[in-house]
């Protein structure tokens, strides 16, 4: 057993919510240190910033629906972060996307109006930011398309994906790239590492030209890159002379692991620390606080004490929030008290699998500060917070950036982690 | 409307009907099978896929036990690609009475069981997960069958020699004059169109639904007592060795392994609904419990899916003496001239799947004499399509392949090894848009994600074969993710809740599935 490592504050959770959350207290002075089981849902979703997308009809301004939205969810995420925190935070976030590792690559969109972009299978979801190699996609502007694919790729479908297109009146056809592969199992990660070869992509370009008719856009799977996604979209624009837009495949997400970078610099560049493969097997606590959380990572045990803890390690996805054979739901991480679970008798699941599923709205139980109940110095942020249904509502991003920024900026606020600090 | 004419006309492709068909058409004779949904859909398809020693049956039923352990040996001579040689284990747990342990052990030697008793520490070391407590331990040859597998491996043997296969036919009538049957009028779900099939003689091997069908014929009195089971699918095997408690068979003391998976059943509950596949929550914890005594920590393990079967439990209220015999696991086969003057027709139910052939070859003797032309039955050697080498399956075969063609082989369902090549040999050869049919053929979708990466990509796959409209597609996409929910929300809990969470981050956050566009309006007719 190692000796206590000491911080002002401690995350916990390495997803969106858990790396804003560290990033902005970094930035605040704090001496912080980000722990994560693995790395969250960036690698999962798609990469977009999605403020509110369904409510549950599709909504079309995301920032002025939630006014709306949250009177009619008193209990959901937005409730207690408001349209402002979200425009605060999704603005900082374009600012450490500016400044981030990616050079030249940006969002693009804002949170007035919400965006349909195609996905895989052809339908298309609305979005309030997307990375620039998205932006094309926008399906109102969108009249001509042909959309890439390889047999390379089994994460992505072109022809699938166009016809669904060419439904919702998009006049979309489909063709496919030849890739040469290494293995048969190709994921859009081993692909989107060739596209930052300049001369592999250069090469991957003159062939598709030649499949290409005039005046029509290009929608490719969600590879163009990992390390310089910039240069890799920008370099197809301009060599095929016409808008190239990503389209999300199955995970990995390669936009989303972008989007796990620049968080992951913001952090480090602020001094915060990130230790991932670090589960939180134990917590100890005084009264109604905790005062440290102890991981264990292969070898090397380790406890970790501060003053503050955000709570960011996710729900049920995650592993965070369990339901055990005895039907128990419970937090697994610190064993706080939690929302949302249907009661004794009630159902948890319903029969048709698109219905709104009751034990969805799980969470850990907090008050309007985003205290977690029964522990005052923890604060919960993402995915643990009770209420939302954010694979549904395309509410993901707009909660955890909101919630992250609020609970750094809560930290900061109540000085212990500066007094901690001094 | 369009007619077949045929000499056996077979309703109900289970493995009875299909052990039928091919016992039918080996003889020689001119097969149409017939069936509602597809092959093996019905009971047949909702086992734990135990292939019996007869070790189950040695105390309560022996004449069932000896005609496991004659079956056993052939089924897997002439099936062998559709069975896994797991071998099988009787284990006394602290839970069970010491004294059946006994009884057991002379009801195997007087039914003819091969059963050995081991050293429980032998047992353990083999199976190290199973309940340490245990104090004594019969080895028998239980192994594993795939009920599809071998269905579809009849089927097809009978269609090489000129049966007709209609899945998705439904019977909505059957020919009757005067005392004769002389076929049925069927409906095509695909078309909605129906049929008329004369046949010289018309086989009821529609197991549960054996009452309702013999209804259609005007035969009054085959009273089916279907009681129902439920079975849930663990992740992976817990043991790799069929273990039965060594008691009275009871619930929840079966594991089956099975591909890749291991199956405890089952119980019994009467129904009066063959199609009822409510699944109660006292039935889940109760089986998880049962679990936990054969294998402690079985709650902590992943359940991926729960489902129901319906045994037909067959009780003739025509027969003169009705005493409890015609309640048991014997499979019946009624000639119904000599039952009820009517000629043309025979039902074969009751039974379990390990004497599907018995049963179907005992139907054929009755088929034989209303068609005055008794011919040899050859199902007792002839090798099913597939098996002709006679060697078992083995559980690595999928994973040596894919060894084998690192580059070369795509794998769509990496859960259960599926390839590409494979999925759109079967979509062809199937001609189905119905992802579910595929799934029975290929185990895709079945492994622990529940088809969360390959439900999209078998749908891009199927959608890019032979022109399928997208709104086809889409529609086989959601109904096979409706289909894979059904028997996992009742189960939902631990790792499996996480795996769904992450599904429905793909279908709903990634794919947004539900706001495919909407179907067309149908076009009104004016």
């Amino acid at each position: 057993m190692s000796g206590q490592l000491r911080y002002d504050a401690v995350v916990i959770g390495g997803g969106t919510a858990g790396m804003v959350a560290g990033a902005r207290l970094a930035e605040g002075g704090a001496r912080v240190c980000v722990l994560a089981k693995g790395v969250g849902s960036t690698h999962l979703a798609p990469g977009t910033i999605d403020v509110l997308g369904y409510a549950p009809e599709r909504v079309a301004a995301p920032l002025a629906a939630l006014g709306d939205f949250v009177a009619a969810r008193p209990d959901h995420p937005y409730a207690l972060l408001g349209a402002d925190a979200v425009a605060e935070s999704a603005h900082w976030f374009q600012s450490r996307v500016e400044s981030g590792p990616l050079p030249g690559y940006r969002y693009v969109g804002d949170l007035e109006r919400n965006r349909l972009f195609p996905t895989a299978v052809g339908a298309l979801r609305p979005s309030a930011l997307v990375p620039e190699t998205m932006a094309h996609g926008d399906g109102d502007s969108l009249e001509r398309v042909c959309v890439v694919g390889s047999r390379a790729l089994r994460d992505f479908h072109p022809a699938l994906c166009a016809a669904n297109l060419g439904r919702a009146g998009i006049a979309a056809r489909w063709v496919e790239a030849e890739i040469e592969v290494i293995k048969a199992d190709q994921n859009a990660l081993g692909l989107a590492r060739r596209f930052d070869d300049p001369a592999w992509r250069a090469a991957f370009a003159g062939r598709l030209a030649l499949k290409l008719q005039a005046d029509e856009s290009i929608g490719l799977p969600a590879m163009l890159g990992i390390r310089d996604p910039h240069s890799a979209w920008s370099d197809l624009e301009r060599r095929l002379g016409r808008p190239v837009f990503e389209i999300p495949t199955l995970p990995p997400s390669v936009p989303g692991m972008r989007l796990y970078e620049i968080l992951r610099v913001a952090l480090r560049r602020a001094g915060g620390r990130l230790v991932l493969g670090a589960e939180v097997v134990s917590a100890e606590r005084a009264g109604s606080r905790v005062t440290s959380v102890a991981t264990r990572a292969a070898g090397h045990d380790a406890v970790y004490a501060a003053p503050w803890f955000v709570f960011a390690a996710g729900g049920f996805s995650s592993g965070a929030i369990e339901l055990d054979s005895d039907w128990v739901t419970r937090d697994r991480v610190l064993g706080l008290p939690l929302r949302g679970v249907p009661g004794p008798g009630e159902p948890r699941f319903l029969p048709e699998y698109l219905a709104e599923q009751p034990m969805s709205r799980v969470g850990v139980a907090v008050d309007a500060q985003l205290r977690a109940e029964g522990a005052d110095n923890v604060v919960v942020a993402g995915a643990a917070l009770p209420g939302a249904i954010s694979w549904r509502e395309g509410s993901g991003e707009g909660i955890a950036l909101a919630s992250g920024s609020r609970a750094a900026q809560l930290v900061l606020s109540a000085g212990g982690a500066r007094a901690e600090a001094a | 409307m369009a007619t077949l004419s045929t000499d056996v006309l077979v309703i109900g492709g289970g493995a009875t009907g299909a052990g039928v068909a091919w016992d039918a058409s080996l003889r020689g004779y001119d097969v149409v099978l017939v069936d509602r949904a597809d092959l093996a859909e019905g009971t047949s398809g909702r086992f734990h896929g135990l292939l019996h020693s007869g070790g189950r049956y040695a105390v309560k039923d022996p004449h069932a036990a000896t005609e496991c352990v004659q079956e056993n040996r052939i089924v897997r001579n002439i099936a062998a690609d559709c069975i896994e040689d797991v071998g099988g284990f009787f284990v006394t747990t602290p839970y069970d009475d010491p004294a059946y342990a006994d009884r057991f052990a002379k009801g195997c030697r007087d039914t003819g069981v091969d059963c050995e008793e081991i050293d429980p520490a032998v047992a353990l070391r083999e199976e190290p997960r199973l309940n340490p407590g245990i104090s004594r331990v019969f080895r028998v040859p239980d192994g594993n069958i795939d009920v599809w597998k071998t269905v579809w491996a009849m089927a097809r043997g009978a269609q090489q020699r000129g049966a007709r296969i209609l899945p998705y036919h439904e019977v909505v009538a059957i020919h009757r004059n005067g005392d004769v049957i002389t076929g049925a009028r069927v409906r095509g779900h695909a078309t909605g169109e129906e049929l008329d099939i004369e046949a010289r003689v018309t086989v009821n091997a529609s197991g549960a639904w054996a009452g309702r069908v013999a209804d259609l014929a005007g035969i009054e009195g085959v009273r089916i007592l279907p009681g129902r089971g439920i079975m849930i699918a663990m992740n992976h095997r817990l043991v790799n060795t069929c273990v039965n408690r060594c008691q009275m068979p009871s619930d929840g003391d079966i594991i089956v392994p099975i591909h890749t998976v291991c199956i405890i059943g089952t119980t019994d509950e009467h129904t009066d609904d063959p199609d009822d596949h409510t699944v109660l929550q006292e039935e889940v914890d109760a089986m998880l419990d049962d679990g936990e005594k054969l294998v402690p920590g079985f709650r902590q393990a992943r359940a991926l899916r729960v489902w129901t079967g319906v045994r037909p439990l067959f009780e003739d209220a025509k027969a003169l003496d009705t005493d409890t015999r015609d309640v048991t696991r014997a499979h019946a086969v009624l000639d119904h001239a000599e039952r009820d003057g009517v000629t043309g027709f025979v039902t074969i139910t009751g039974g379990k799947l390990t004497t599907f052939r018995l049963m179907a070859e005992d139907t054929m003797a009755a088929v034989s004499r209303h068609l005055g032309d008794e011919r040899p039955c050859t199902t007792k050697t002839e090798p099913l399509p597939g098996s002709e080498g006679h060697a078992t399956y083995m559980l690595a075969e999928r994973l040596e392949r894919k060894e084998k063609n690192l580059v070369d082989e795509q794998i769509i369902c990496d859960c259960e090894l599926v390839p590409r090549w494979k999925l759109e040999e079967s979509i062809r050869r199937r001609a189905t848009t119905n992802l579910d049919d595929i799934r029975r053929l290929l185990r895709l979708g079945m492994g622990p994600c529940q088809g969360g990466f390959c439900i999209y990509r078998a749908t891009g796959i199927l959608h890019g074969l032979d022109g399928l409209s997208a709104e086809q597609a889409d529609k086989s996409l959601l109904e096979f993710l409706e289909e894979r929910w059904r028997g996992t929300w009742p189960i939902l809990y631990g790792d499996q809740l996480r795996q769904t969470r992450f599904d429905e981050w793909i279908f709903q956050g990634v794919l947004d599935v539900e706001h495919l566009p909407l179907p067309q309006p149908e076009a009104v007719a004016t």
